[in-house]
């Protein structure tokens, strides 16, 4: 794409020119049994934009890697077939010098930034191929007016937000001139508002500049953008259709473990065919059919929310104008008020840098107010300290390879009664149970640094259960995890829920609010924006727009409706038909 | 908590060449060997008061005063008694000994100081590109940068990991040390754990940005001598040369100290 990004928009340009070609792509990576890809076949034309989406362990960063050469020299293993990129085998040079043409960005975006400067960070790449500096200078330029960061030259990439860091970490592959670029989940860790910029700079980059483009994504919504979808499943390609033709086939998505869109399942559920996709789709079908929303069948939605809120039972956590301002003199928490009560499930949402985190870490006494107060069970955090109230509420960390370090996966479950010197047969059921609740009993003997992610995850969650905490705190329980995991995830917290926990979870995923959370906190720098249940909070479109966030499309869909529904079932059982009415 | 002592700013020591500060703090510390009586060194203090000033370095030397007050105070007594002189000043101590104590104290601190001002006007990538342009090869000095980078994100993840501890109980405030290392234990594995994951993804991310693509690299940072780098340079040459002359001449001493 060379001068692509300076070149005036013109009309689409999807050339029959073939830019990427894999064929018959096996691959094993050294020391695994089974293939991590079993005979990929697809081609890419310049100019067009691909989703690759499937569970976890379908092979789908495996394909990216094997795009620019990481596989197979990097990460060393069995292959056979190969991938041509512009006609190029990318065997046949090496990942640096292919990187040239195929640009790569990651997940990760704190371990791909490595410079002082925004600068520095976006010219690394042209230095390496000897640009020279007046040229550097004019693509830096370009570059980072092209993704909306131009305001924040001279600021060290540590110091930027979450959105903004992954907005680097694409200028600085841009800036290399690449014409395919592979992009491995760019927006997991993202809120939705910066989720849509980096969308809408890959969609100007294929609509505009005929770059090619790969983009790994677990959500549905965001795959709207792309000329084509493939649906990966155990190594295999499943299908590889136009965009709007596999967003239709919800059965499908369902069945490979991809979230299917709302709108369409929702239409297929009311049995139609030929089904909208977005929500002006489906806004105009509704009316098109003339159906109505039942008055009496919302209100007793409502009601039944209402009273289950109404039996949640006593105060366990209140805060109090609390404040919280770091050491380095930033404002984290700002009269913060809020309450937990016994049975609920709270979700809090907020942008990135908002002040979730810090408030969860409020509840459990690891960050102290340093003004107002944090009342756990009526008294002061500050009295308790952490130890005291680690025993009544517990509190997973985003990232369960921060808290294992045993051999076995039962000395880790176990590490907090064996700490509070609890008698062994007490440790065993309280091990026994936890594991239980989490569906890994048998697991016990297990490495637990061998598990899949989301196994790590549950054996974070089990070792937190095992001490018996009244409240458990889950940070973004769900991130990094695909849809099914997620699922089992969610449906693990509401059963414990059902069992008596009260639950707190910080969250980027606004469908899990929708479907899981019986009242939501939504923050905003440090304050509390909104309070309610989620239907009440995702009436507010704009009001969340504020903070960086949106509904999920099908609540979104229903608010243009003139009600807000959270899952399709819900408004399937709501919907008068046109003849009927 | 944080490893970076860079300070963004435009201050004339930001705006000198890496070099030419490489070269200040190397010349800093000849001319401070130069002497022995306290008294002498009042002229590199000024220059290294002014530097640090001119830096807005001071907030650094703050953040690591604990390890200045330490080091200062046991640089006095040893070297009060690691020394002798001849004109007795109390109980065991002579004036000479005295002397030589606050020399070497002042030359801990100078030394610390002129490093400081050094990595808080000099970014990482300037400081590497200095030493390329002095003969390092790239890959070595692209290493030593990279280490230094890591410090501060395995600092943070030290934090994050012994917040996740805590919550599940763990006490790290025990007298016994063979108890207190077992407990740390949960705290390291994670760490190591982590860092070879982070290390790993660096690896890819800077291999997919073409690193060592080309035998021939540039740099987009300008290495430039300007006219106040070789002012610069050319004074602290002048008052080097200056103080190898004295010391020559045998002044500057301390007449009568015996060092051991």
């Amino acid at each position: 794409m060379s001068d692509a990004i300076s070149a005036a928009p013109q009309a689409r340009v999807v050339t029959m020119e073939p830019a990427v070609q894999i064929t018959d792509l096996t691959y094993r990576y050294r020391g695994e049994k089974t293939e991590a890809l079993k005979g990929i076949s697809l081609s890419l034309n310049r100019g067009e934009f691909l989703v690759v989406m499937g569970p976890s362990g379908a092979g789908k960063s495996t394909l990216a890697a094997a795009m620019n050469g990481l596989i197979p020299n990097f990460f060393k293993g069995k292959i056979a077939g190969e991938v041509r990129i512009f006609g190029q085998k990318t065997t046949e040079t090496t990942v640096a010098r292919n990187s040239e043409t195929v640009g790569i960005v990651f997940q990760d975006f704190e371990a791909q930034l490595f410079s002082t400067n925004l600068e520095l960070e976006v010219t690394f790449g042209m230095e390496n191929f000897g640009v020279d500096r007046d040229e550097m200078h004019a693509r830096m330029e370009e570059v980072i007016n092209y993704v909306g960061i131009a305001h924040l030259k001279g600021r060290a990439p540590s110091t930027l937000s979450g959105g903004q860091k992954q907005k680097l970490a694409i200028a600085s592959v841009l800036a290399m001139k690449p014409r395919v670029v592979v992009m491995d989940e760019p927006t997991t860790d993202l809120d939705p508002i910066s989720k849509m910029g980096v969308f809408e700079i890959t969609r100007r980059l294929c609509e505009h500049h005929d770059t090619t483009l790969m983009m790994i994504e677990h959500e549905t919504e965001e795959a709207l953008y792309a000329d084509k979808i493939a649906l990966m499943q155990d190594g295999r390609l499943i299908r590889l259709g136009p965009t709007r033709e596999v967003l239709r086939d919800v059965d499908l998505m369902r069945s490979v473990g991809v979230a299917p869109l709302g709108i369409p399942s929702f239409f297929k559920r009311m049995g139609e065919g030929d089904l909208p996709i977005t929500v002006d789709e489906g806004v105009a079908r509704f009316n098109e059919l003339s159906w109505k929303v039942s008055a009496p069948a919302y209100q007793k939605l409502t009601e039944n929310e209402a009273a289950a809120r109404a039996g949640l039972g006593e105060v366990l956590i209140r805060c109090d104008g609390l404040d919280h301002t770091y050491d380095t003199g930033l404002k984290a928490l700002d009269a913060v008020t809020c309450e937990v009560r016994r049975g609920d499930v709270l979700a809090i949402l907020g942008q990135n840098g908002s002040g979730k985190t810090t408030l969860a870490k409020h509840f459990n006494g690891l960050l102290m107010p340093t003004g107002g107060e944090v009342l756990v069970d009526g008294k002061p955090t500050r009295d308790q300290g952490i130890f005291k109230i680690g025993q009544k509420i517990g509190y997973v960390f985003q990232n369960p390879d921060h808290q294992i370090f045993s051999e076995t996966v039962f000395d880790e479950v176990a590490f907090s009664s064996r700490l509070r010197k609890l008698p062994e047969d007490e440790i065993k059921a309280r091990v026994a149970q936890a594991l239980a609740s989490v569906g890994l009993t048998g697991m016990e003997k297990e490495d637990p640094f061998s598990l899949t992610k989301s196994g790590r995850q549950r054996v974070a969650v089990a070792s937190v259960l095992a001490s018996k905490p009244d409240v458990l705190i889950l940070d973004e329980p769900t991130t990094g995890l695909d849809y099914s995991e997620q699922r089992g995830m969610m449906d693990l917290v509401q059963r414990l829920n059902k069992a008596g926990s009260t639950i707190i979870f910080v969250t980027h995923h606004m469908w899990v609010v929708a479907e899981y959370a019986r009242s939501v906190i939504v923050m905003k720098e440090g304050r509390v924006i909104l309070q309610g249940t989620p239907r009440e909070v995702f009436s507010h479109g704009d009001r969340l727009h504020d903070a960086f966030l949106r509904p999920p499309h099908f609540v979104d869909f229903s608010n243009r409706l003139g009600h807000t529904f959270l899952t399709p079932e819900e408004m399937a059982g709501c919907i008068v038909r046109g003849m009927e009415a | 908590m944080s490893g970076d002592f860079y300070i963004d700013n435009n201050s004339f020591m930001h705006r000198l060449d890496a070099r030419t500060k490489m070269a200040l703090a190397f010349l800093t510390v000849v001319a401070i060997l130069m002497f022995e009586h306290p008294v002498w060194l009042m002229p590199i203090t000024c220059l290294s008061l002014l530097q640090l000033y001119i830096a807005g370095a001071f907030r650094n030397l703050r953040r690591i005063r604990f390890i200045l007050i330490m080091m200062s105070l046991s640089s006095m007594i040893l070297w009060n008694f690691f020394s002798n002189g001849v004109t007795p000043l109390w109980w065991k101590f002579e004036v000479e000994s005295f002397l030589f104590a606050v020399n070497r104290t002042l030359l801990i601190v100078l030394v610390i100081s002129s490093g400081m001002v050094l990595i808080s006007t000099t970014r990482n990538e300037e400081l590497v590109l200095g030493l390329i342009k002095i003969g390092l090869p790239y890959r070595v000095g692209f290493a030593l940068s990279t280490a230094l980078r890591l410090l501060p994100t395995i600092g943070s993840s030290i934090i994050t990991i012994s917040q996740a501890q805590r919550s599940r109980g763990l006490d790290l405030h025990v007298k016994n040390p063979l108890e207190r290392l077992r407990r740390f234990l949960p705290l390291l594995v994670p760490v190591f754990i982590s860092t070879i994951r982070n290390t790993n993804t660096f690896a890819m991310a800077l291999e997919s940005k073409g690193f060592g693509a080309r035998d021939k690299r540039s740099y987009y940072l300008k290495m430039e001598m300007k006219r106040a780098d070789y002012l610069v340079l050319g004074f602290a040459l002048v008052f080097v040369a200056v103080s190898i002359v004295l010391r020559l001449k045998g002044i500057g001493q301390i007449p009568g100290l015996t060092r051991f």
